[in-house]
């Protein structure tokens, strides 16, 4: 055990003190909230700053006159001429761009010149226009109040999710337990591939340093194999802690600096967010994480996170084993992150259906247990089915960690010629 | 006596690394391993070291049966060796300590005595990447022996050392010895360590084929053969001497010679100063451990 320990300690020591790891480290969050304040900043400047811009719409068909609503950035002015003098007028600035409205065979069509190519937006926002003039005039001739009509549209349905659990009936949210789902999901993906991957290129490197043979002459491969797993999941937890930390720290200052920058004004930003029409589903979602069993999401978050990153870390390193270069990793690599990529590949599914057959079947198999479970968890799993999932998980990294020494233990000490999978399944019942 | 080996057998799939092997080390000497390439003296080396494991046999270390806590008398100098090229000089050689067993302040007292010994305090703090291949060499033989191992286990010690260094670690070796640490070796090139063995064995297709004091062996196998150089014109046979073969370079005859049945060398000298020559040298004609060694498997052969 306290080799374990020596070599875990050396593992996380001379990953932590490295430059890379403290640029990394402190870089990385500055970067996420920088990155997330440029489009904050955006999303609101971009509202002010742009200008206006006018189109002229040259009416043949007399529909449309003076009934297109101008909006902040969209003016309408009218006119009727002949395509090729608008066109000349284009060329005086004055007009953004010259929308010819003709009617060809009873069909009107819509032609825009610019000396830009216009954006999405911008044309769906006079598409919208020109939808809605007609629409009124449809309304017209068919003899319906517009009045009418806004009233019909502005009946909504909303369901309310109730869960009846033993306790009674609870208030759910699917926005909310979606967010929580994706996130916990990622992170873990995202954990394992990135410390696995360390795992393997660490046994790589003391392979090709010819070290190896140094070491286990003092320690067991196992004790070797297991100090470095656990060596770098310290330094994936340090990197994490420090990451939500900072990100924590950072975001309050940079949100108010990028207000600034933006010239709002924070309590207009409040007032103003009321009138939005999400306001409604804002509040849903955030009572929607109100009603979601935290604390327990948190925990099963730690153990899938911690149970699949040794699952999949005694892989890495079984992998890392058996070549003599990063380069001869491709073949083995495959079979290890495949289900880990099917497992997010297959995420909208387990959403849409979190208790399905499928779900509760890759929530027990290890291979995509951390990543489903994670998926799942915010919509409610039956404890039996957590308490299952979480034994097969710890049998599934026993079992990995076995299979991964076994390989280990004889790949370390073989080199030259990359192993093919029949050689590895020799490995795993020679004696040693 | 600090390692005592009996029938030991070990084969991987197909091929047999280890026959019967039995051997003994005496404390306090310094004991050859020679063989040529793949004849099995890793594979018995690995099985000391605890790497891994032997098909039957026992082995005893210092009248124990071998045991994982032994690996802490134990200093190993494997063939395939390296370094943590990221890590600095001192983290490094502690680290190979305490994983032998030092606690880090007996780790970092004993580095201090080899700091000052070779002079490499103001490398301490360096990066392994940053030394020159000799000076790794040097780390290297101070992570073996830092710990102040029983016994000193040297694969192919001198492949990829300078002369220089191979001289220092002759002379470290020599001076291990002297403290008392037993030094097991294994080489291919069996010239460079006869002068420092005391004892020997020979290993071939992972058999042993001979074993005992380097100076028995010659005896044993010595032909009664003598070289003999002197200026002048070549001798042939005479009544006190059979010629087997004469070279002759630069004016200076070298020959190889039988001493007639009954001659001692001081009659045979008194009879060679009577010829018309000036003789520059004559010793008796030892054979090299490489002599011995296809002499012992020729003979292997023929009683097979």
């Amino acid at each position: 055990m306290h080799k374990i320990w020596l070599i875990c300690k050396r593992e996380y020591l001379t990953r932590v003190m490295k430059k890379s790891f403290l640029l990394m480290t402190l870089l990385s969050p500055l970067l996420i909230v920088v990155f997330y304040g440029f489009i904050f900043y955006f999303s609101f400047k971009k509202d002010l700053a742009e200008e206006q811009k006018i189109i002229l719409i040259n009416d043949q068909s007399g529909l449309f006159e003076n009934k297109l609503d101008a909006s902040k950035n969209i003016l309408f002015r009218y006119d009727k001429m002949e395509l090729n003098s608008a066109k000349i007028l284009l060329d005086s600035g004055l007009y953004y761009g010259i929308l010819n409205i003709n009617i060809i065979d009873l069909d009107l069509q819509y032609e825009l010149f610019s000396h830009e190519q216009p954006g999405l937006s911008m044309l769906a926002a006079i598409e919208g226009e020109l939808e809605k003039v007609l629409k009124d005039q449809h309304l017209g001739a068919k003899g319906i109040d517009a009045g009418i009509l806004k009233e019909l549209n502005a009946i909504s349905v909303k369901i309310n999710t109730q869960k009846i659990t033993q306790t009674g009936t609870e208030k759910s949210d699917s926005g909310s337990t979606t967010i929580i789902s994706f996130i916990g999901a990622l992170l873990i993906y995202f954990f394992i591939f990135l410390y696995g991957v360390q795992v393997m290129k660490g046994v790589i490197e003391e392979k090709t340093n010819r070290i190896v043979e140094v070491i286990i002459s003092s320690v067991k491969p196992f004790q070797l194999m297991l100090g470095k797993i656990m060596g770098i999941a310290m330094v994936g937890f340090t990197q994490f802690f420090i990451w939500v930390l900072l990100v924590t720290m950072l975001s309050g200052p940079v949100s108010s600096l990028v207000l600034q920058l933006a010239n709002i004004d924070p309590s207009a930003l409040a007032t103003g967010s009321k009138e939005l029409s999400k306001q409604e589903g804002l509040t849903d979602l955030l009572s929607g994480f109100s009603q979601i069993n935290i604390p327990l999401i948190l925990g099963l978050f730690v153990f899938y996170f911690i149970g699949g990153y040794l699952f999949y870390g005694a892989l890495f390193a079984a992998v890392g084993s058996a070549v003599d270069n990063e380069t001869d990793t491709q073949q083995f690599m495959l079979p290890i992150t495949m289900p880990l990529i099917f497992s997010i590949a297959i995420s909208q599914s387990i959403i849409n259906a979190p208790n399905s057959e499928l779900a509760v079947w890759l929530s027990m198999i290890p291979f995509s247990s951390p990543v489903i479970m994670m998926i799942r968890l915010p919509f409610g799993v039956p404890t039996s089915e957590i308490i299952g999932s979480m034994a097969c998980l710890v049998a599934g990294f026993l079992a990995t960690t076995w299979f991964a020494a076994r390989i280990y233990r004889i790949g370390i000490l073989t080199y030259g010629k990359k192993p093919t999978y029949q050689e590895l399944f020799k490995w795993l019942f020679r004696k040693n | 006596m600090i390692i005592q080996i009996d029938q030991l057998n070990k084969s991987y799939q197909k091929h047999k690394a280890l026959s019967d092997i039995s051997l003994t080390v005496q404390a306090g000497s310094i004991f050859g391993l020679l063989g040529p390439n793949g004849a099995g003296k890793t594979s018995l080396i690995r099985i000391l070291t605890q790497i891994t494991e032997a098909d039957s046999g026992t082995i005893l270390f210092n009248g124990e049966p071998l045991n994982p806590k032994h690996i802490y008398q134990m200093g190993y100098l494997p063939e395939e060796r390296g370094l943590y090229k990221k890590m600095s000089v001192k983290d490094q050689l502690l680290y190979f300590a305490e994983l032998k067993g030092l606690s880090n302040k007996d780790a970092k007292e004993k580095l201090k005595y080899w700091v000052d010994k070779f002079e490499i305090k103001s490398w301490l703090n360096k990066k392994v990447e940053e030394l020159s291949k000799g000076m790794q060499q040097k780390i290297q033989f101070i992570a073996t022996v830092v710990h102040q191992p029983k016994l000193i286990i040297l694969d192919e010690p001198f492949s990829g050392f300078d002369p220089i260094n191979a001289q220092l670690l002759v002379d470290e070796i020599l001076l291990l010895k002297e403290n008392g640490a037993s030094i097991l070796f294994s080489t291919h090139r069996m010239d460079s360590v006869e002068l420092l063995c005391d004892h020997i064995a020979l290993i071939h297709q992972s058999e042993k084929v001979l074993d005992g004091p380097v100076k028995e062996l010659k005896n044993t196998f010595k032909k009664n053969q003598f070289e003999v150089k002197y200026t002048g014109n070549s001798l042939g046979n005479q009544l006190y001497m059979e010629v087997v073969n004469t070279h002759e370079k630069h004016g200076v005859v070298t020959q190889l010679l039988n001493l007639s049945a009954g001659i001692t060398p001081n009659q045979f000298l008194q009879n060679l100063l009577q010829e018309p020559i000036e003789i520059v040298s004559f010793q008796e004609k030892l054979p090299s451990m490489e002599d011995i060694f296809i002499s012992a498997v020729q003979q292997r052969n023929i009683n097979n």
